[in-house]
């Protein structure tokens, strides 16, 4: 390995695992681990610097048929990538077993990690993250061309060292039209996480943008509460709930009516009423009274701090996160065949 | 926004909810659900493995003040849902389908005959589930052709194994079937393996819904109980396909009619799509006084198939005659101006209908959808195509 002085490359496609020296592992999701790594040569500079890799593999992105998935996940990162409350993207590569997207590692720990931690936030708190939430959906859906982000939850929602939001794992955003280009305006791929899927997706209605407004009142509702709306230890049972029962809040704690409203109207089965859909689009959500008192500007600015300041203590400070054990259980071997039928569709790695 | 007293969540203590977060074994998760749940799957199907949640702010945490007074909250306290799970949700997601019209393909959903006493048990020991309860009359009618025999000839057949990707959910015809559950969340070797009886399913039960929505681990086992039961299968792929292509191919209609009506010449595909998306589908029989001369008009509809006419007041014959794409009672999105004639149904009709609130709630007030339209022919093409037009 080359530990030389020469500038590391980013932008090259010739990237490998090499390159980097793992730290350790910040998070597993059903087929990914992201690993926090530093590259392992360059310039001084280069060495200081530190990302996140999301390792993806092959074998188990074929057994659980995310083919088209991954693919959306690379592309829709690097068109959106840039925005201030989306994790920057930087590259991406792959080698015999695994795709890796390298990203801007965020250091201050998963949302969910906090919410669990406080029980629950105050409405201050949950208004200062929804606003920046409704300011991505907004960026995605109106200004990007339609794109669905679909796993909107605690756990894919980060916070950068001011406390800031980012949104990371666009392993189901898809790009839908909304105007007049060749894209599909629905989409009827069952994905997402139980407690937040709209009742339109457990339908097989065909769904759209639309199923991310329902995704951030549940989120609301977990944020004031500590719990999502429909809950049961059996997934057949939230989905009976979702499609069948209103949201009922608790006594303890109140939830004032604003905030009551908001997740109504945002958690509404019929798409013809639920807010975020309806005419007007981001707009009447953040004219809702629940963000009264928003400075939408300064907002997207992020001239305030947040609400929470994560310990970070240097840039590559990765206590904010859980542990994960290092080892990987599943070992399938990507074989040549499979690397015969399957490498096409990896290509944009 | 305030952050007085969030100066730092990490107390010394890190892991919050202790023991609590990993104590969901399949075991109670199902023990308490009625026989038709029985074989489901945890909603995360990997939980235990990567959720360890240990000390991640541990003893190095040289940030922590000491005062923080956030530690570790009692994991159930008051107020929280019994026995709810504290853990990270993992996501789930089916194969991807796409509808083949997209491509020009052809797809017939599978039909397997079956006789009329079987159809009726079977729309029977579907028709209370939430996943079937909201289908249309073709749509059920497809999925029951889709339903495959499955003979299971002797008794201790394992239909289902605890562990696997369950792809197919079933409905028992004949005979019964014993539920077992392994505490490990898998089948394993050695006569105890299949962990303990917690249920039986008879004939017109039916197991294993969730595998209709993605390919989840099965929650249990099921061994066929008596020899010669008879099962009748669905797959996931099936089910799935048969509600999008119909869905599908509704929409894609809905949107081919709204370009036919000049009102709405002025939307934009993704609003015709929005507008598509919220049509209400409505049958009548022949005969039947759709929308009544005089009476003021809140919606309007598109012809899905059928027949229907147009009167006016004090004439018998016929002012228009509607047939499939055809619309009428559109200028109900402008006013509540009394309709200006009858439309009647010639045969069985199915029409979509929209209201003027939901346009409105939607895509705003239709004025100003007519008022992008460069040319200004909309109003009298109206006129003269609709006897609804007040002339
Ligand atoms: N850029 C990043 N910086 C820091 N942590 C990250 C980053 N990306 C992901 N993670 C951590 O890894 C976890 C899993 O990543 P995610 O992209 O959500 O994968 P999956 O698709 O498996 O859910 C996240 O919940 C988060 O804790
Ligand atoms: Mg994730």
């Amino acid at each position: 390995m080359d530990n030389g002085e020469a500038p590391l490359d980013l932008a090259s496609r010739k990237l490998t695992l090499s390159d980097f020296q793992k730290v350790r592992t910040l998070g597993t999701g059903t087929f990914a681990r992201v690993v926090l790594v530093r590259p392992a040569h360059g310039t001084e500079e280069d060495r200081s610097r530190v990302y996140a890799l999301k390792m993806l593999r092959k074998t188990e992105v074929i057994k659980l048929k995310q083919l088209d998935h991954v693919r959306h996940e690379r592309r829709i990162l690097s068109d959106v990538s840039g925005h201030p409350f989306i994790t920057n993207f930087v590259a991406s590569f792959s080698d015999h077993d695994f795709l890796y997207l390298l990203l801007d590692y965020i250091p201050g720990g998963e949302l969910f990690t906090y919410l669990r931690k406080y029980r629950r936030f105050d409405e201050d708190m949950a208004r200062f993250y929804a606003a920046e939430i409704v300011l991505v959906l907004e960026y995605l859906h109106e200004q990007q061309g339609g794109i669905a982000y679909r796993d909107m939850k605690p756990e894919n929602l980060l916070l950068d060292a001011e406390g800031h939001i980012k949104l990371v794992d666009f392993g189901f955003a898809k790009r839908l039209g909304n105007n007049d280009d060749e894209h599909a305006v629905e989409t009827y791929t069952l994905c997402g996480t139980p407690e937040y899927l709209a009742p339109e997706v457990i339908h097989n209605k065909g769904h759209t943008t639309a199923v991310d407004w329902w995704a951030l009142g549940i989120l609301i509702y977990e944020f004031l509460t500590g719990y999502p709306p429909f809950w049961h230890q059996n997934p057949i049972e939230i989905y009976k709930q979702i499609v069948e029962k209103p949201v009922v809040f608790p006594h303890d704690p109140p939830i004032s009516p604003a905030a009551q409203d908001i997740i109504r109207q945002l958690c509404t089965v019929d798409r013809s009423r639920r807010l975020g859909n309806i005419s007007g689009g981001a707009a009447r959500v953040k004219a809702h009274p629940f963000f009264n008192g928003v400075d939408w500007d300064a907002t997207i600015q992020q001239r305030q701090r947040g609400p929470i300041i994560p310990p970070v203590r240097y840039p590559g400070d990765a206590q904010c996160f859980d542990i994960y054990p290092e080892e990987d259980a599943t070992r399938d071997e990507y074989t040549d065949d499979m690397a015969a039928r399957y490498d096409d569709y990896f290509t944009d790695f | 926004m305030s952050s007085a007293g969030f100066t730092s969540p990490f107390g010394a203590n890190s892991n919050p909810f202790g023991s609590n977060r990993v104590d969901t074994g399949a075991m109670h998760r199902v023990i308490e659900e009625d026989e038709n749940d029985i074989v489901t799957s945890p909603t995360t199907p990997n939980f235990g493995s990567g959720a360890a949640f240990r000390g991640p702010f541990g003893a190095d945490s040289a940030y922590d003040p000491p005062t923080a007074g956030l530690r570790s909250p009692p994991p159930n306290p008051e107020g929280y849902p019994h026995q709810y799970n504290f853990a990270r949700r993992t996501s789930v997601s089916a194969e991807s389908l796409k509808p083949v019209a997209d491509t020009y393909d052809n797809w017939t959903p599978p039909s397997h005959p079956k006789s009329p006493e079987q159809l009726e048990r079977l729309k029977h020991a579907i028709g209370g589930n939430f996943l079937f309860s909201h289908l249309d009359d073709e749509q059920s009618a497809q999925i029951l052709g889709a339903l495959v025999e499955k003979p299971i000839p002797t008794k201790g057949i394992k239909v289902i194994i605890q562990g696997d990707a369950g792809d197919f959910f079933y409905v028992v015809e004949e005979g019964s079937f014993d539920v077992y559950v392994n505490p490990t969340g898998a089948l394993q070797v050695g006569p105890d393996g299949k962990g303990q009886l917690v249920g039986k399913i008879e004939a017109g039960g039916s197991f294993g819904e969730l595998a209709l929505m993605y390919g989840a681990p099965r929650a249990a086992t099921v061994i066929s109980a008596e020899p010669h039961c008879t099962l009748w299968a669905l797959d996931r792929v099936t089910f799935r396909r048969i509600l999008m292509e119909s869905t599908f191919a509704r929409r894609r209609m809905y949107e081919s009619f709204l370009e036919e009506v000049p009102l709405l010449s002025s939307l934009t595909p993704y609003e015709r799509s929005k507008i598509a998306d919220a049509l209400e589908s409505q049958k009548f029989p022949p005969g039947h006084t759709i929308i009544r001369e005089g009476d003021p008009g809140h919606s309007f509809f598109l012809l899905e198939s059928g027949e229907a006419v147009a009167y006016r007041k004090g004439n018998e014959t016929p002012v228009k005659h509607y047939k499939k794409g055809d619309f009428f009672g559109e200028l109900a999105l402008l006013n509540d101006a009394p309709r200006a004639a009858s439309v009647v149904s010639q045969t069985e009709v199915k029409v979509a209908t929209l209201g003027k609130s939901a346009f409105q709630r939607l895509l705003g007030p239709v004025e100003g959808i007519m008022r992008r339209t460069k040319y200004v022919g909309v109003k009298s093409g109206v006129e003269e195509m609709d006897p609804l037009q007040v002339s």
